[in-house]
């Protein structure tokens, strides 16, 4: 039995649906990351698990209990908001101990609390600070303090890095997966950024229109999307949505990519997914990343299934520690991911290697994966 | 090079010309100024003059001029000695039936409007936006239309006061006139407390109040530790407004209050004013007017530079 278990949740506001039907599961310790755009459902999926919202139907579990008709302080979780949500009125050690306050904690036992948090966080000599006097990182590491010196079982953060700056978002995911990984808490984590979902998680739900559209560990959802839109939506730059054909002959099939002004692409599939086969003389979507589109030398030495072609280069993007090039294929831009130092020019014909083993394809009417 | 500095330096005749422009503006501008503040301070200064001055100077000299022997004496006459109505004790007493009234009817609309305002942003329940407006209907109900029907409320809770009186001991002070004077503006002011309250809880960040209810904090927790700490501006606003509307009130106190002991400061000066017996003491009329005044002066003095403060809060932070 899973520590964290939603089971058919479902919430209405009036007549709008707004989670559809949610099952998830997470394990004691297993960092779970909700991620998608502005308006899938994922804060207030959040907010149900912690209590803030109501639910409709369904059920969720913590440690075995269900916790459907809890008081949030009752649920024994802890929460960490976009805003970080610190009392104004009160100094950082005030909002660290805010909670073991109202729960009637002692106050020498409120002290230990808060100076072994303070120096997990290193937020020590912030103690007797206002958070107006406090930096955006400050805050967040006092936010995280209050959370932390609950000692619950289970965390949620709700967007927490969303108001800071890029470099300090990047030190604070580091933090926050260090603290995870010295502390095993278990975690419930919402963004919209799929970087941090890739890099935090243990497992990823991806979520669209209050609807789970894909859940598994990152490498699954990476590799395996389920659909276009996960496909679309996990990965930066994006997967390459490429429209294309499936030719060949006889039992062997080929995946062909139209070009501007050019014979067609024909790439020839070994160990093609069992379903393709029904595609043949039909259209598909055909995915790849941009680090399995690449220059001939740079390809992965190990992938079973190579196969080049030469493509018109339009844009070249050096991006330092790689080069993006930009071609055409299907009638969408395609960008390729090649070594920094790669020797490319744009308006030439240069060969690209296709990595077929990283491929993945979909059916362009329902946009799911064919297996 | 040329095209670079020219603009820099612009035509000596348009210079001068805009800097005749920019001081008629100003002239115009301080001159309006000038003229209203004069329009305001005015009557200020002839009452202050006043009330320093003896009665024959006031009998013989000029409105506008300074005290010829500055005295204190009209104000000491209007404090201890003065005559309202009847009793020739001064406008002391009156001015402690004020405060008494004042401070508690401030105190607690004021509080109310916090709570209503609290519970119609951060608790919303099914119909609030219908109870606000209805709240907010009470802001534009004219003084004169509740007279009767208060007073017919006020007249029933005086008898429940006496039947109180008659079977527990005690009234609960239902029926005393300072009671009634505190109730009936407390009903009034709830609207304009809301309103206040309300407008500035909109704009409160509500993941606070969240935070505080996965801390375990109760609804009258979160109120008292979270809401009020973080309410300064608008709590000064409302203050404000409240002391200088009740404290300056007329109608309701010489209606509900208009003679006896507990009538107010407004009432008992309009009673020193209105005295048709000898001499219009024009000096002790002038200080009663001024001691009047104070506390809402004093109060604006105190509270004044978080007025402005408050309402920008309430209208610039999103």
């Amino acid at each position: 039995m899973a520590f964290l278990e939603i089971d058919g949740l479902r919430k209405r506001f009036g007549q709008v649906e707004i989670l559809k039907g949610i099952n998830l599961e997470l394990e004691k310790g297993g960092f779970l990351v909700l991620v998608g755009p502005s308006g899938c459902g994922k804060s207030t999926l959040l907010n149900t698990i912690a209590g803030l919202e109501t639910i409709t139907s369904g059920e969720i579990r913590i440690d075995g209990r269900a916790v459907n008709d809890l008081h949030p302080s009752k649920r024994d979780i802890a929460m960490v908001f976009q805003s970080y949500a610190l009392y104004p009125n009160m100094t950082v050690a005030g909002n660290i101990s805010f909670g073991m306050e109202m729960r009637g904690v002692p106050a020498d036992e409120r002290q230990k609390a808060i100076d072994k948090v303070a120096k997990v966080l290193q937020i020590g000599h912030l103690l007797n600070r206002k958070p107006s006097q406090l930096s955006g990182g400050q805050r967040q590491r006092v936010a995280m303090g209050r959370a932390l010196v609950r000692d619950p079982k289970l965390f949620l953060f709700d967007e927490p890095l969303s108001n800071l700056d890029a470099k300090l978002r990047v030190d604070m995911r580091i933090e926050i997966k260090r603290l995870h990984a010295t502390t095993g808490t278990t975690i419930v984590y919402v963004t919209h950024d799929q970087i941090e979902a890739m890099t935090l998680a243990t497992k990823i739900a991806v979520m669209r229109d209050g609807e789970v559209q894909q859940f598994g560990t990152p490498a699954e959802i990476y590799n395996n999307p389920a659909n276009v839109f996960v496909a679309d939506f996990m990965g930066s730059p994006a997967m390459n949505l490429i429209p294309a054909t499936i030719g060949g002959n006889g039992g062997d099939l080929a995946v062909v990519l139209d070009r501007e002004a050019r014979q067609p692409i024909s790439l020839p599939m070994a160990n093609a997914p069992a379903g393709l086969s029904a595609f043949k003389g039909k259209p598909v979507i055909f995915g790849v990343r941009p680090e399995a589109l690449t220059d001939p030398e740079g390809a992965e030495r190990n992938a079973s299934h190579i196969a080049t072609a030469d493509c018109h280069i339009e844009v070249v993007e050096p991006a330092g520690s790689d080069t993006f090039a930009v071609t055409n294929l299907g009638g969408k831009g395609v960008v390729a991911r090649l070594r920094a130092d790669a020797n490319i020019q744009p308006g030439t014909n240069t060969p690209l290697a296709f990595n077929l083993t990283k491929a993945v394809f979909f059916d362009p009417a329902t946009e799911n994966r064919i297996l | 090079m040329s095209a670079v500095t020219t603009p820099a330096h612009p035509a000596p005749s348009r210079d001068s010309g805009g800097i005749n422009v920019k001081l008629v503006n100003r002239i115009v501008i301080y001159g309006l100024l000038a003229l209203f503040a004069l329009f305001y301070l005015m009557p200020l200064f002839v009452m202050l003059v006043t009330s320093f001055k003896t009665m024959d100077e006031i009998q013989n000299g000029n409105m506008l001029s300074l005290p010829k022997a500055p005295t204190f004496e009209p104000w000491l006459k209007a404090w201890g000695q003065t005559c309202v109505g009847l009793t020739c004790a001064g406008i002391k007493g009156y001015f402690w039936n004020s405060i008494k009234m004042v401070v508690p009817a401030v105190i607690i609309s004021t509080l109310l409007g916090a709570l209503n305002g609290y519970v119609l942003t951060k608790w919303r329940f099914r119909g609030h936006t219908l109870v606000f407006g209805l709240m907010l209907f009470a802001c534009f109900i004219p003084f004169q239309s509740v007279l009767l029907p208060m007073a017919t409320i006020l007249g029933s809770l005086g008898r429940f006061g006496v039947t109180l009186q008659n079977s527990v001991g005690t009234s609960f002070g239902l029926g005393n006139p300072t009671v009634n004077l505190v109730f009936v503006h407390v009903v009034y002011g709830i609207g304009f407390t809301t309103l206040f309250f309300r407008n500035y809880y909109e704009a409160f960040p509500t993941e606070l109040v969240k935070a505080a209810q996965v801390d375990g904090a109760s609804f009258f927790q979160i109120f008292r530790r979270i809401m009020l700490p973080n309410s300064m501006p608008i709590f000064v606003v409302t203050v404000i407004y409240q002391f200088t509307n009740i404290w300056n009130d007329f109608l309701f106190a010489s209606a509900y209050a208009g003679t006896g002991d507990a009538m107010p400061m407004t009432v008992a000066l309009n009673n020193v004013v209105n005295t048709s017996t000898g001499v219009v003491e024009y000096n002790v009329n002038m200080a009663a007017a001024m001691i009047a005044a104070l506390p809402t002066l004093l109060v604006y003095v105190l509270a004044g530079r978080y007025f402005v403060r408050g309402l920008m809060a309430g209208a610039v932070k999103g």
